[in-house]
């Protein structure tokens, strides 16, 4: 193998990791939404961050292995498909970062109504089912799945 | 260099069937960490619940998005299953055995959520792991070709 197939192999699982991870993330909050009580739905949101580790991987897997394949193949940083992955890659950290806050208010809260009695309470429903907080979660994921798209059909290449 | 020599009709397959791939990698990793999640705390019933969902709702349909883009792909490029490279046959091997795996996995996890028995859990985690590392291989080696 070249030292080009081993970066694009290593990118590659960078990207499963990222994605996977994400979908980890994602399966998890909505699961921890459809609990009926809190101490569900913090057992859920605790293995959040287990998730974050492994989006960590791919977030750094993907950049600097992408932008070494970028200058070893000799692809231009001015390619529409190389600066606009890198845009949304730096979306992605920033609202896979505020939302990832969101989930951990989220946990908290459960964490002290399940001590508190475990029962159903509509200020943990509310906040797990917050627009904005799941919006940033959500539109994280939409960037992710952009970079995808720009990575798989390289407009401008 | 990979966009000069792909043609772009092959793009959307290729795209379904990468994205397909990853989101069952996310839909099998949610449930190894649900089963050995349970290791530790055997008495959570909503991990069994969870890893079941996981891989009805998430982990089936991303197959078979991850199959359909893999078929369409094989067809558009013009392999005939004479003197297929090999990473081809790493690919459908993941493919095809992943699939009595993925089903396994679902099955155990359906007893595992009625039962709550642990020796499930352990079963899904095992199940779930080995499943994880096949497709780990099959990426590595249609990556790099």
């Amino acid at each position: 193998m070249s030292t080009v197939d081993w970066l694009l192999a290593l990118h590659v699982t960078g990207a499963f990791f990222l994605v996977g991870g994400s979908v980890m993330a994602a399966t998890l909050n909505v699961l921890a939404l459809r609990s009926t009580v809190p101490s569900e739905s913090a057992q859920l949101l605790r293995l959040i961050k287990t998730t974050v580790i492994v989006i960590g991987i791919g977030v750094v897997l993907t950049l600097v292995l992408g932008l070494w394949l970028v200058h070893r193949v000799g692809y231009s940083y001015g390619a529409f498909w190389v600066w606009a992955a890198i845009a949304l890659w730096v979306i992605v950290n920033a609202l896979g970062g505020i939302g990832g806050r969101h989930q951990e208010r989220a946990r908290e809260l459960a964490e002290r109504l399940a001590a508190e009695g475990d029962t159903p309470s509509d200020e943990l429903r509310a906040l797990l089912r917050d627009r904005r907080g799941n919006a940033m979660s959500y539109g994280a994921g939409l960037a992710t799945l952009l970079i995808l798209v720009l990575m798989i059909w390289k407009p401008g290449a | 260099m990979l966009a000069t020599v792909r043609p772009h009709s092959w793009d959307l397959p290729l795209f379904l069937h990468v994205l397909g791939a990853m989101v069952l990698v996310g839909a099998l990793a949610t449930a190894a960490l649900l089963a050995f999640a349970a290791w530790r705390r055997p008495g959570v019933s909503v991990y069994g619940r969870a890893a079941l969902w996981s891989l009805l709702v998430v982990g089936v349909p991303a197959y078979v998005v991850m199959r359909v883009g893999a078929q369409w792909t094989y067809s558009k490029e013009g392999f005939t299953g004479k003197d297929d490279p090999t990473w081809i046959g790493i690919g459908f091997m993941a493919a095809d055995f992943g699939l009595l795996l993925l089903l396994a996995t679902t099955g155990v996890a359906f007893w595992w959520q009625r039962s709550g028995k642990i020796a499930a859990a352990r079963t899904v985690s095992v199940l779930s792991s080995v499943y994880l590392i096949l497709l780990a291989v099959a990426w590595f080696a249609m990556s790099a070709k």
